[in-house]
C-alpha cells in the first residue's frame, strides 16, 4: 500500500482548510459558549454513567469521547471515501477501512476464540442483509454520512446532519418492526470465515483476506495517483486502540445504531405507541434495553459520548461558525437517506460500524456481504444525489 | 446554494437546542427508569443471533 508524505492528502476531508487556520489561531475560533455547554453535559453524562455502572460507564463514556473527537478531527467518515472511490478510482480510503478492521481483527479473533470473555460481532447471512445493507449504501450517500458519520457531523453542528439524525431514528424504528418478518424470509445463520479452523488459523484467514482488501483498493488508487496519507494511516491505529478498548471493556465490538433504535422507541412509547408489543421487542435482549434508562445500554451511551466529543473538538476549533445551512433539496435527500439507513440499520444488523468494521473483524461472513451490498447501494445513492442537485 | 432556513435559526442555535433537548430527554428517562449495575448489550440475552439481538432463526419454535 503506497503511503504518500504528510503533505499529501489522499482524502477529501484533508483538502479542507481547518477552520483555525483560515482564521488566523486557535484561540480565535473557539466557541466559548457551546464548549460550556458541551462540557457540562458531558460532566452530567459522565457522573450518570459512573454513578450506576462504576467504572466501567465511566471508561465506555471516555472511550466514545475519545472516538468522536477522533472521527470529527481526522474528519474520518465512510461515506465520503466510499464515493470517491466510486467517483473518481481513489482506492485509499477504502484501504484504510481494510486496514481498520484487520487492525481490529488482531484482537477480536483470537480473545473471541480464547473464550475468555469479550466475543465478535457474528450476525445471520439473511435476505434481510441484503436488503437492508443495499438501502444503508444508498442512504448514507443521501444524508452525506453513514452512522457514525451522521452522529460526529450532527454533533459538529451539520444542518444536513439535524434533519438526517431524526430520521434515522425514526427509520431505525420502523426497521426493527419490519426485520422479523423480513428475517423470517430466509436465513443461513451466522456464517464464521474459518470456522473450523483454531484461532490462530482463523485469525490468519481473515488477516489475509483483510490485508488483500486493503491492498488492493490501495493499489487501485495508487494507479490513479492517489496515495494513504500518513495523517489518515494514524487516525486509523487511533481509531483501531479505541475499538479494542470498547472491545474490552464492553465485551463486544463497538456498535452505533441499536442506541438510534433504542431513542426512538423510548420516544415512541412515550407518546402512546405500544412499540413493546411489536416482535422485535419482545425479544429478550431489546426488551432489556426498552424497559431500563438509555444509559444502562452500551450503544447509546457511547452515541451520546461520541456527540460529546466530536463537539468538544467542533467548539474548540470554530466549526459551528463555518456551518451553512443546506438547501431544501439537500435537507429533503438528508432526511430520505437518513430515514433509508435506519431501516437498513436494522434489516442488517448494523453500520459501516457494527456490521461491516465489526463483522469483517470478527471473521463474519455477513461483513464482507454488507460491505458489497452497501457498495452497490452507494451507486445508486450517487446518482439520486444528482437528482437532489448535488 | 446555501439558503436561509425558515426558522430563522444559524445550524449552530438550531444544534444548541436539538442538543439540549436530546441530552434533557435523555436524562429523564434515565432518572425515570430502572438501571442496570452493569451496562448490556442486546445480543447477551436469549437465543441472540446478531448484535440487535435477533434471534437465530432456525433455532425458532414454529407456528402451530
Amino acid at each position: 500500500m503506497p503511503v504518500s508524505s504528510p503533505n499529501s492528502s489522499s482524502s477529501s476531508s484533508l483538502n479542507r482548510p481547518h477552520p483555525a487556520h483560515a482564521t488566523g489561531g486557535l484561540s480565535r475560533v473557539v466557541d466559548r459558549p457551546l464548549l460550556l455547554l458541551i462540557s457540562c453535559l458531558g460532566i452530567v453524562l459522565a457522573g450518570l454513567a459512573g454513578l450506576d455502572t462504576g467504572v466501567t460507564g465511566l471508561a465506555l463514556v471516555g472511550l466514545g469521547m475519545l472516538l468522536g473527537m477522533a472521527f470529527m478531527g481526522f474528519q474520518y467518515g465512510f461515506a465520503s471515501g466510499w464515493r470517491r472511490f466510486l467517483e473518481t478510482g481513489d482506492g485509499s480510503p477504502l484501504s484504510l477501512h481494510f486496514l481498520l478492521a484487520a487492525l481490529c481483527a488482531l484482537m477480536f479473533i483470537p480473545v473471541s476464540a480464547a473464550g475468555i470473555g469479550p466475543s465478535g460481532s457474528l450476525a445471520p447471512v439473511s435476505l434481510s442483509l441484503f436488503i437492508g445493507a443495499f438501502m444503508f449504501g444508498t442512504g448514507m450517500q443521501l444524508a452525506n454520512g453513514c452512522g457514525s458519520g451522521v452522529l460526529f457531523s450532527f454533533a459538529g453542528g451539520s444542518g444536513r446532519m439535524l434533519v438526517a439524525l431524526p430520521f434515522f431514528v425514526i427509520g431505525s424504528v420502523l426497521g426493527s418492526i419490519i426485520l422479523p418478518p423480513v428475517l423470517a424470509l430466509g436465513s443461513l445463520g451466522q456464517v464464521e470465515i474459518g470456522a473450523g479452523l483454531s484461532g490462530f488459523g482463523k485469525l490468519a484467514v481473515n488477516l489475509a483476506l483483510l490485508l488483500s482488501a486493503a491492498a488492493l483498493f490501495g493499489w487501485l488508487g495508487a494507479r490513479r495517483g492517489f496515495y494513504l496519507s500518513r495523517k489518515m494511516l494514524l487516525a486509523t491505529a487511533m481509531i483501531a486502540l479505541l475499538c479494542w478498548g470498547v472491545f474490552w471493556v464492553s465485551q463486544h465490538p463497538w456498535g452505533v445504531t441499536f442506541g438510534f433504535t433504542l431513542w426512538g422507541a423510548k420516544i415512541a412509547s412515550a407518546i402512546g405507541v405500544p412499540i413493546e408489543d411489536f416482535t422485535f421487542w419482545t425479544w429478550p435482549g431489546p426488551q432489556r434495553a426498552l424497559t431500563h434508562s438509555v444509559l444502562s445500554d452500551t450503544s447509546s451511551l457511547m452515541d451520546f459520548a461520541m456527540i460529546i466529543g466530536a463537539g468538544l473538538t467542533a467548539a474548540v476549533t470554530g466549526a459551528f461558525a463555518k456551518s451553512a445551512w443546506p438547501n431544501a433539496r439537500q435537507l429533503q435527500a438528508a432526511a430520505l437517506g437518513g430515514l433509508l439507513m435506519g431501516i437498513g440499520a436494522r434489516l442488517s444488523f448494523g453500520c459501516n460500524i457494527g456490521a461491516f468494521l465489526a463483522g469483517t473483524a470478527s471473521g463474519s461472513l455477513h461483513g464482507w456481504i454488507w460491505f458489497a451490498l452497501a457498495l452497490a447501494g452507494s451507486v445508486l445513492g450517487i446518482r439520486l444525489r444528482a437528482r437532489f442537485g448535488f | 446554494m446555501p439558503q436561509k432556513n425558515p426558522l430563522a435559526l444559524r445550524p449552530r442555535t438550531l444544534y444548541a437546542l436539538a442538543l439540549l433537548a436530546l441530552f434533557l430527554v435523555a436524562i429523564g428517562d434515565h432518572l425515570t427508569s430502572p438501571v442496570l449495575s452493569s451496562l448490556a448489550a442486546p445480543t447477551e440475552l436469549g437465543n441472540a443471533c446478531a448484535p440487535c439481538g435477533a434471534p437465530c432463526i432456525e433455532k425458532q419454535p414454529t407456528a402451530d
